[in-house]
């Protein structure tokens, strides 16, 4: 196993490089220059000559030890990404976003996923019954309302008209009164989608003959469920899991935009608009290092829970 | 057993965290302004703030040499830092003006001991210098560029340096002299009659103390210290900014002369009290209207815009009142001319739109303005005759009458026929290019488009993010384009000023409209000091450009605001920010509103 490990590790290389090279072309090549945008509008040609030489957009694109894409990836390796349009330092910029973001995502995120395989297992147990369909029904309808409707109805029923949550982040109050209103629009926005996808696994699980075994010998439903079914289906739940953990860190765009949550999704949205390709650069390169990772992660987890599965 | 005692465990920790004390709170009697922005605040740096939302904080905490009377109309200037009115000499060359004695920075970590230091003339050439330094790279410079005399050798000399702290900022400056620590001196290149104006009235000028710039190099953009009424509290980029009072502030007094109706809605009870009223000013940054209106009416927020999509159901058809519904919850409505301007441009080099006044005028003609301003805005601009807007000294009501701005098909049909026998075939397919990817860029684009295609010209819209679009303004790229600017002064010489060749883009000549009798008359204007002749003379430079039509002028914005009854001293102030000190809050009656909210949902209405 540690060769394999090693061996991945070694991969990372060509493909976080692969990505940086990928995310600097197209922004750079595509994107154009943004030095007149930082100059302001009517800015003489000195001015934004100065600005491209701050940020240090007259070098050489790729061909030259100093040139542009070289400084970019030896700031990626040292995670030092330089500063934003905003003359802010983008590592603090990140640091800041990551708590308000995990403070979102992760109630979401273990909110979801307990919800969505427990109701999974019961559904899957009453496969065909009118409870089968009518939550199938609710799940598919629930997939098919937008997002954006799930958070301005959330917005004004629960916080404005019911008064239960605040409307919006407000600094001066506990973080978890804040994000209370986005985790549950968040976990009944994506339960419909979930619980789709895990009722499916469920229910390949509750065809085996060892389901139909455990019953003959007399085990409750819950035992049987719980104990013996969510095992057998651990690795397509892992997989989705650990795969999902760097996008908790990127936090999510619509609910904080939607809430002034100031965490990593509203970063990245305000850098998009922006044109900011500083901070968008570094926030794609941590993501792409987050996603080898993860996989790495989720495949080492896979020998752990299946004894069949060896990593060479 | 044991989950039953793991969720009991669990819900009182989350029971004890939700119900816990906020961590703080408004304290008793303590005066909050809550405010919201739309849009994030890019610096709190004086010298490099160009956006509104910047400065609307920054006006806070930094102030300049002039400022605007907040009450009196038309706008007067009048000393804030400045002792007096500055002395001209004869010639309009140089400006020599006294410093209050006893002004005092905040109290920041930058001095000796934390403890703010007084104010003298050399900051302002400290300032002024950092606003030339080419390594600082100001967004500002522009307005500055050849006007003092030295200050561009000053540049020149900045440019031989690495850094921008580098920089020597001793080299003196000719045009630019601290005469004693209370006097300063600042001489002219040629007449500049609108320095106080755009200059000296501006908070580009404010003294940054040269001990915040060295303590805080880059990051100074997130420490302002300054010797305004408030001071930084707390930013949370993106998402809150609080300012509290600067008890170093030398203190002033509610204005007691206004106009004649301030009397009458209040404006002048609190004549001759000390400012500013609230302890802590709160800005909530939030780019969406839906949560913005959602905490206005629940009274989170003292003032609020009024959302498009919110339009119709809180205004009357009239477009003038407010609903029954607002008016019962005392919301206050105030709607006034936002100097602004807003046109379709015209690249003039190229070579189909910049030969053929007859096209440029066709397009004109085939824009129904009203019906593009009902079915986009609601009614909330109005419509553009001309170049200069309403609320500007040079704004001629009667220019309706001399552009191209009436609706007129047939005459659209007929001035396209002469386009084409002037290009010597049909008109080709024009492209508009238009900044931002929305909603509303995207209908403003598909409006214009059928309104053009009914005269028979064709365009295409190109959506463009900001960024992209500016850099093909600048290089002359773009054929036709949807602009605009507001005014930052009631002198409209900023406005001609975009029509002078000697500002082509990237300066703010984007249409790269280049007459020689026009330029001639504006290089004669400019150096005019304010006079009826003057007036006189700049209608007839906006002539000029109605003549040849570099623009098809669309639109002056005007603004709806909404103030909850509680927030008081509140009057349109349209050439300047930093008037928060003056705005009190009624801390009983926003309770009173408190407990009306709260005793209806008891009720379940």
């Amino acid at each position: 196993m540690t060769a394999f490990i090693i061996r991945r590790l070694l991969y990372m290389f060509p493909i976080v490089l692969g990505v940086l090279l990928v995310t600097f072309t197209l922004f750079t090549l595509i994107g154009g220059d943004i030095s007149q945008q930082i100059a302001g509008k009517n800015a003489d040609a000195e001015t934004i000559a100065e600005i491209r030489h701050e940020y240090g957009l007259d070098k050489p694109l790729f061909w030259s030890w100093d040139s542009q894409f070289v400084n970019h990836f030896k700031k990626a390796l040292f995670f030092d990404f330089g500063r934003a349009m905003d003359r802010e330092r983008i590592s603090s910029k990140i640091l800041r976003g990551i708590v308000p973001s995990l403070m979102l995502t992760v109630p979401m995120f273990i909110g979801v996923i307990i919800s969505a395989v427990s109701l999974a297992l019961i559904i899957a147990y009453v496969r065909g019954t009118i409870w089968d369909v009518s939550a199938v029904v609710i799940c598919v309808a629930g997939m098919s309302i937008p997002y954006l409707s799930f958070i301005i109805f959330g917005q004004y029923f629960f916080a404005y008209k019911l008064d239960w949550f605040p409307i919006i982040y407000l600094p001066e109050e506990p973080m978890i009164k804040s994000v209370g209103l986005p985790i549950l629009i968040g976990i009944l926005a994506s339960l419909g989608g979930e619980l789709r996808f895990y009722r499916t696994i469920m229910l390949d699980e509750m065809r085996n003959d060892y389901v139909r075994t455990a019953f003959a010998k007399g085990l409750s439903t819950t035992r049987v469920l719980f104990k013996h079914v969510l095992k057998n289906a651990m690795i397509p739940i892992i997989t989705n899991v650990v795969l999902t953990i760097p996008h908790l860190i990127l936090g999510s765009f619509l609910l904080e935009r939607f809430f002034g949550i100031p965490g990593l999704g509203y970063l990245m949205i305000e850098a998009i608009g922006a044109r900011d390709f500083f901070v968008i650069n570094a926030m794609t390169f941590i993501f792409s290092l987050l996603i080898v990772i993860f996989t790495l992660l989720a495949d080492i987890c896979y020998a752990f829970v299946d004894p069949r599965i060896s990593l060479k | 057993m044991r989950q039953t005692k793991a969720y009991l465990i669990i819900c009182c920790i989350l029971a004890a965290v939700w119900g816990c004390e906020k961590k703080k709170t408004a304290a008793d009697g303590e005066m909050v302004i809550c405010r919201p922005m739309i849009s994030k605040v890019q610096t709190l740096d004086p010298t490099n703030t160009r956006d509104i939302y910047s400065a609307l904080v920054v006006s806070q905490m930094c102030e300049q040499l002039y400022v605007y009377h907040y009450l009196k109309r038309p706008y007067q200037l009048i000393p804030l830092l400045a002792e007096s009115m500055p002395a001209i000499s004869d010639d309009g060359m140089t400006y020599t003006i006294r410093i209050k004695q006893g002004i005092r920075f905040q109290d920041d970590p930058c001095f000796p001991d934390g403890k703010g230091r007084e104010l003298k003339a050399s900051d302002f050439v400290y300032a002024f210098k950092r606003l030339a330094n080419a390594k600082y790279a100001s967004q500002n410079w522009s307005v500055f560029d050849d006007r003092i005399v030295g200050l561009n050798d000053f540049r020149e000399y900045s440019k031989g340096f690495k850094k921008e702290w580098d920089v020597d900022y001793s080299k003196p400056v000719e045009g630019l002299q601290a005469l004693d620590d209370y006097t300063l001196q600042i001489k002219l290149t040629r007449p500049w009659p609108q320095i106080l104006e755009l200059a000296l009235n501006d908070y580009c000028t404010s003294p940054v103390p040269f001990e915040a710039v060295q303590h805080y190099g880059v990051d100074i953009v997130s420490h302002p210290v300054g010797t305004g009424p408030y001071r930084l509290k707390t930013w949370q980029r993106s998402s809150y900014i609080e300012l509290e009072k600067n008890l170093n502030w030398r203190g002033e007094l509610y204005p007691s002369e206004g106009e004649p109706e301030d009397q009458v809605n209040g404006l002048l009870a609190d004549a001759g009290k000390p400012v500013p009223f609230a302890d802590r000013i709160i800005f909530r940054i939030i780019e969406e209207d839906q949560p913005n209106w959602l905490l206005f009416m629940r009274g989170k927020l003292d003032v609020m815009y009024i959302p498009k999509d919110n339009f119709d159901k809180v205004m009357m058809p009239d477009k003038k009142r407010l609903m029954s519904f607002m008016q019962d919850q005392q919301i206050k409505l105030t709607i006034f001319n936002d100097p602004s301007t807003f046109w379709v441009g015209f690249n003039m080099k190229d070579p189909v739109l910049g030969p053929n006044l007859p096209l440029r005028k066709a397009i004109s003609r085939a824009i129904d303005r009203q019906k593009y301003i009902d079915i986009l805005f609601n009614g909330r601009v109005q419509v553009a005759h001309g170049l200069v807007s309403p609320g500007l000294n040079s704004y001629d009501p009667n220019m309706a009458d001399y552009g191209y701005s009436r609706f007129d098909l047939n005459e659209a049909r007929a001035l396209l026929k002469e386009a084409e026998a002037i290009y010597g075939k049909p008109i080709p397919k024009l492209t508009l290019a238009m900044p931002g990817t929305d909603t509303l860029p995207k209908q403003m684009g598909q409006l214009l488009q059928r309104m053009l295609e009914q005269a028979g010209i064709q365009i295409q819209v190109d959506y463009m993010d900001f960024p992209t679009y500016m850099e093909r303004q600048n290089k002359g790229q773009c054929q036709m384009f949807i602009s605009g600017v507001s005014a930052s002064c009631p002198d409209a010489m900023d406005f001609l000023e975009m029509f002078a060749s000697k500002y082509f883009a990237p300066g703010s000549n984007k249409f790269f409209y280049s007459n020689p009798e026009f330029d001639a008359l504006y290089e004669q204007v400019a150096v005019m000091q304010d006079s009826p002749d003057r007036l006189a003379w700049y209608r007839k430079l906006e002539h000029m450009i109605l003549d040849d039509y570099p623009a098809a002028f669309m639109t002056h914005r005007i603004t709806f605001y909404l103030g909850h009854d509680w927030y008081k001293n509140y009057k349109p102030f349209v050439f300047g920010y930093g008037v928060l000190k003056y705005h009190r809050v009624d801390v009983e009656q926003r309770e009173q509103f408190f407990n009306r909210i709260h005793s209806s949902k008891k009720e379940g209405k």
